[in-house]
C-alpha cells in the first residue's frame, strides 16, 4: 500500500459514521487480496521466461542442450526422482543436517552474541578472537574437520553450525549494542524492572536485526550444507548433485539445484513468517 | 551502442556453445590430453616430450591435465576441455549412454586395476558381507561397475550397500581411516594401501576389468582425424618404449607419484599389460557384458540398445597396424 493510499484509508475510518463513505474503505481493503496473488506471480516472470525462451532455443534446435538440458528434461528428472522416492529421502536428510547444524549455531552465537553485546567485559574478552576465527573462510575448515570428525554427521553438522553461528553473533551483538538510547531513557523513566526492561525495551528493539541475521545465517548454513556434503556422502541433496557430475548427468545435477533453492525459499520464509507476530510494532515505511 | 550488441551477442555465443565449436577447423593452437597414474603410457609421453616434439613444427602446444579417474576424464571430454582422456571402456559406454558424445579410439592397457578392498581387521571377507555396509566408490568408473556386478553376481544391488561416493584417492583414505568398511579401489592406490597399510583385496575378477581406453570427442576426430592418426602413432612409439624398458617406465612413475617401488612393481609388473593397441573383438565382448550387466542391475536404463551405443562408441580406424 502506497502512502498515499494510507492516509486516504485512515481519513475513511475516521470518519466512518457515514455510510456513504464505508464503499471506499471496503475498497481498500479488499485491494490487497488480489494484489497478494499478483505479487509472487510477478516474482516468477523472470524464471519462467528464462525457461521458456531455453527451451524454444533447445526445441528449435538452435542448441544441443546436452550440457544444459531443458527446463522439460530437468523436470522429467525431477518427476523421475520423485517417484523413486530418492528425492524426498535426500532433501530430508539434507533438511535435517541444516536444521541441527543451524539450531547448534544459533543457539551458540545466541548465548555468546547475548553476553558481548550485554557485557563490555565479555566483549572485550571474546570479541577478538571470534571476530579472528570469523575472519578464516569457513571451507578452511573441511580438512581439519574430516581430520578430527570423519567424514559423516558429525563433521557435516559441526561445519554448518560453524557458517551459521558468525553472521548471527554479529548481528545480535551490534543490535543489542546499538539500541537506542531514549528507547532505554524512557524505560528508565517508566522505572521498569531489570526483566521488564529487557522484555519491553531491549528485546523488541534487538529482534528486527536478530530475525535479518538468521535469514543470512540460514543462507549461510544452506552455502555450507553442499561443501559439508561434497566431502563424501551417501545420501542427501549434495550425494545426487555428485552422483549426476561422476555420471555426467547435467540433468539430476539441476534437478538438485532445484531443490535446493526450492527447500532453502521454504525454510527462509519460514523464519519470516514465524518472526512477523513478533515485529508488529515496527514503524517503518513499507514499499509493499 | 552496436559495439555494445555485439559484445553481448559473442559473450552469449561463447557461454552457449560448446568449447570446442569456438575453434575453428584447420589446425588447432594446441592440442589438450590427459595424464592419470592409472595410465602409464602418457608419463612417459609427457616425461620424454615425445608429442611435444611431434607437432612442434606444425605450431602446435600440448597442454597436459591430470584427471583422478574415468568420471574426471569424461567430464572434461564432455565439456570440451581435454581432446585425448583415458578412461576404462565400460565407463566410456555408460558416459555414451548418459549423452557424452565420445569415441573410443585405442587400447592403452588391460590392466587389472580394480577390487574389493577392505581394511586388514575388518570381519569382511567375501561380496555378502558388504550387505548394509559403507562402501567408498567413484561413480562412473571402473571400479563402481565392477562393484555393481559384483554385488549383482550375488543377487545384491546397491541398494543393500551404503555407497559413499568418493573420489579414488579420498576413497582410499577414507578406508584407512575407518569412516568406511569397504572401497572398491584403483591402482596405484590400491597397491598403496596393500603395501603401506595391510589392506585386503578380498574380491577380484581380472576379467572383469574392462580395459584401459583412450577416448576422444566425436567432434575432434571429424575436425582432426590425421592429427588423431599422429597422437596415436606417439603413443604407439611410448607403450613399446615401455614394453621393452620397464625399469624406465618404473623410474618416470616413480617420479611423478612418488610411489615406493614395490607398489609401483604391483600396479605395473603383476596388474597391468602393455601388450594391446587395438579396440578389437576381445574388447569390444568385455565391455558388452559390462553394459549388459550395468542394463540388468538397473544402472542403465531398460530401453537403452547396449550394443548399438557400443557400436557408436567404438572407432579403432585411428590406430595403425
Amino acid at each position: 500500500m502506497s502512502p498515499v493510499t494510507m492516509t486516504i484509508a485512515a481519513q475513511n475510518t475516521g470518519s466512518e459514521g457515514t455510510p456513504s463513505e464505508a464503499a471506499p474503505v471496503e475498497r481498500a481493503s479488499a485491494r490487497p487480496w488480489s494484489r497478494r496473488l499478483m505479487r509472487p506471480a510477478l516474482g516468477l516472470a523472470l524464471p519462467v521466461v528464462l525457461a521458456v525462451a531455453w527451451e524454444f532455443i533447445v526445441r528449435m534446435g538452435w542448441a544441443s542442450g546436452r550440457l544444459a538440458p531443458p527446463p522439460s528434461v530437468i523436470f522429467a528428472t525431477f518427476v523421475d526422482l520423485a517417484r523413486t522416492g530418492e528425492l524426498q529421502r535426500h532433501t530430508l536428510v539434507t533438511l535435517g543436517r541444516v536444521a541441527a547444524g543451524f539450531g547448534i549455531g544459533v543457539a551458540a552465537a545466541t548465548v555468546i552474541g547475548a553476553a558481548a553485546g550485554y557485557s563490555p567485559l565479555v566483549r572485550r574478552l571474546i570479541d577478538p578472537s571470534i571476530q579472528g576465527l570469523r575472519a578464516i573462510p569457513s571451507i578452511a575448515w573441511v580438512p581439519l574437520f574430516i581430520l578430527w570428525l570423519g567424514i559423516f554427521e558429525a563433521s557435516k553438522v559441526t561445519l554448518i553450525a560453524v557458517g551459521v553461528f558468525f553472521p548471527v553473533y554479529l548481528g545480535l551483538m551490534g543490535a543489542i549494542q546499538s539500541v537506542d538510547r531514549k528507547l532505554v531513557e524512557v524505560g528508565r523513566a517508566f522505572r521498569l524492572s531489570d526483566v521488564e526492561m529487557v522484555r519491553r525495551i531491549l528485546l523488541p528493539a534487538v529482534l528486527p536485526a536478530y530475525v535479518i541475521s538468521l535469514r543470512s545465517g540460514l543462507g549461510l548454513g544452506w552455502m555450507f550444507v553442499i561443501a559439508a556434503e561434497l566431502m563424501g556422502a551417501s545420501e542427501g541433496l549434495g550425494y545426487l548433485l555428485i552422483d549426476g557430475q561422476q555420471l555426467g548427468k547435467p540433468a539430476e545435477i539441476v534437478a538438485a539445484i532445484v531443490a535446493f533453492a526450492i527447500v532453502g525459499k521454504a525454510t527462509d520464509w519460514l523464519i519470516v513468517l514465524a518472526a512477523a507476530p513478533f515485529l508488529r510494532w515496527e514503524d517503518v515505511v513499507r514499499q509493499d | 551502442m552496436l559495439s555494445r550488441r555485439h559484445l553481448l551477442a559473442s559473450a552469449a555465443a561463447a557461454t552457449l556453445m560448446p568449447a570446442g565449436l569456438a575453434r575453428a577447423a584447420g589446425k588447432p593452437t594446441e592440442i589438450r590430453i590427459d595424464w592419470a597414474t592409472y595410465n602409464p603410457v602418457p608419463m612417459v609421453l609427457k616425461d620424454k616430450g615425445l608429442l611435444e616434439k611431434e607437432f612442434e613444427k606444425d605450431g602446435i602446444g600440448i597442454r597436459w591435465v591430470q584427471t583422478l579417474g574415468s568420471n574426471k576424464a569424461l567430464e572434461f571430454l564432455n565439456a570440451g576441455s581435454i581432446d585425448f582422456g583415458s578412461t576404462a571402456g565400460s565407463a566410456a559406454l555408460l558416459g555414451r549412454i548418459n549423452g557424452n558424445p565420445i569415441k573410443s579410439i585405442y587400447v592403452f592397457s588391460r590392466p587389472e586395476w580394480t577390487a574389493l578392498v577392505t581394511r586388514k581387521d575388518t570381519p569382511i571377507n567375501k561380496i555378502e558381507d558388504l550387505r548394509g555396509k559403507r562402501v567408498a566408490v567413484t561413480r562412473g568408473t571402473d571400479p563402481h561397475i565392477f562393484l555393481v556386478r559384483a554385488l549383482l553376481s550375488v543377487g545384491m544391488s546397491e541398494k543393500d550397500i551404503q555407497p559413499v561416493l568418493l573420489q579414488h584417492p579420498d576413497g582410499k583414505i577414507a578406508l584407512i581411516r575407518g569412516d568406511v568398511d569397504a572401497w572398491a579401489g584403483l591402482d596405484p592406490m590400491m597397491a598403496a594401501a596393500q603395501v603401506e597399510d595391510g589392506a585386503r583385496l578380498f574380491y577380484r575378477n581380472k576379467a572383469a576389468n574392462t580395459w584401459g581406453i583412450l577416448n576422444s570427442s566425436e567432434e575432434f576426430l571429424k575436425n582432426y582425424p590425421d592429427l588423431t592418426k599422429r597422437v596415436l602413432a606417439v603413443y604407439e612409439q611410448a607403450r613399446k618404449y615401455c614394453l621393452a624398458n620397464y625399469d624406465d617406465e618404473k623410474r618416470v612413475f616413480m617420479d611423478v607419484t612418488k610411489l615406493p617401488g614395490a607398489v609401483v612393481d604391483i600396479q605395473l609388473k603383476e596388474r597391468t599389460e602393455l601388450t594391446f593397441n587395438r579396440v578389437g573383438p576381445e574388447q569390444r565382448d568385455s565391455i558388452l557384458q559390462a553394459g549388459l550387466a550395468l542394463q540388468q542391475a538397473g544402472v542403465i536404463p531398460a530401453n537403452v540398445d547396449v550394443k548399438q551405443t557400443l557400436n557408436d562408441l567404438v572407432d579403432d580406424r585411428y590406430v595403425g597396424a
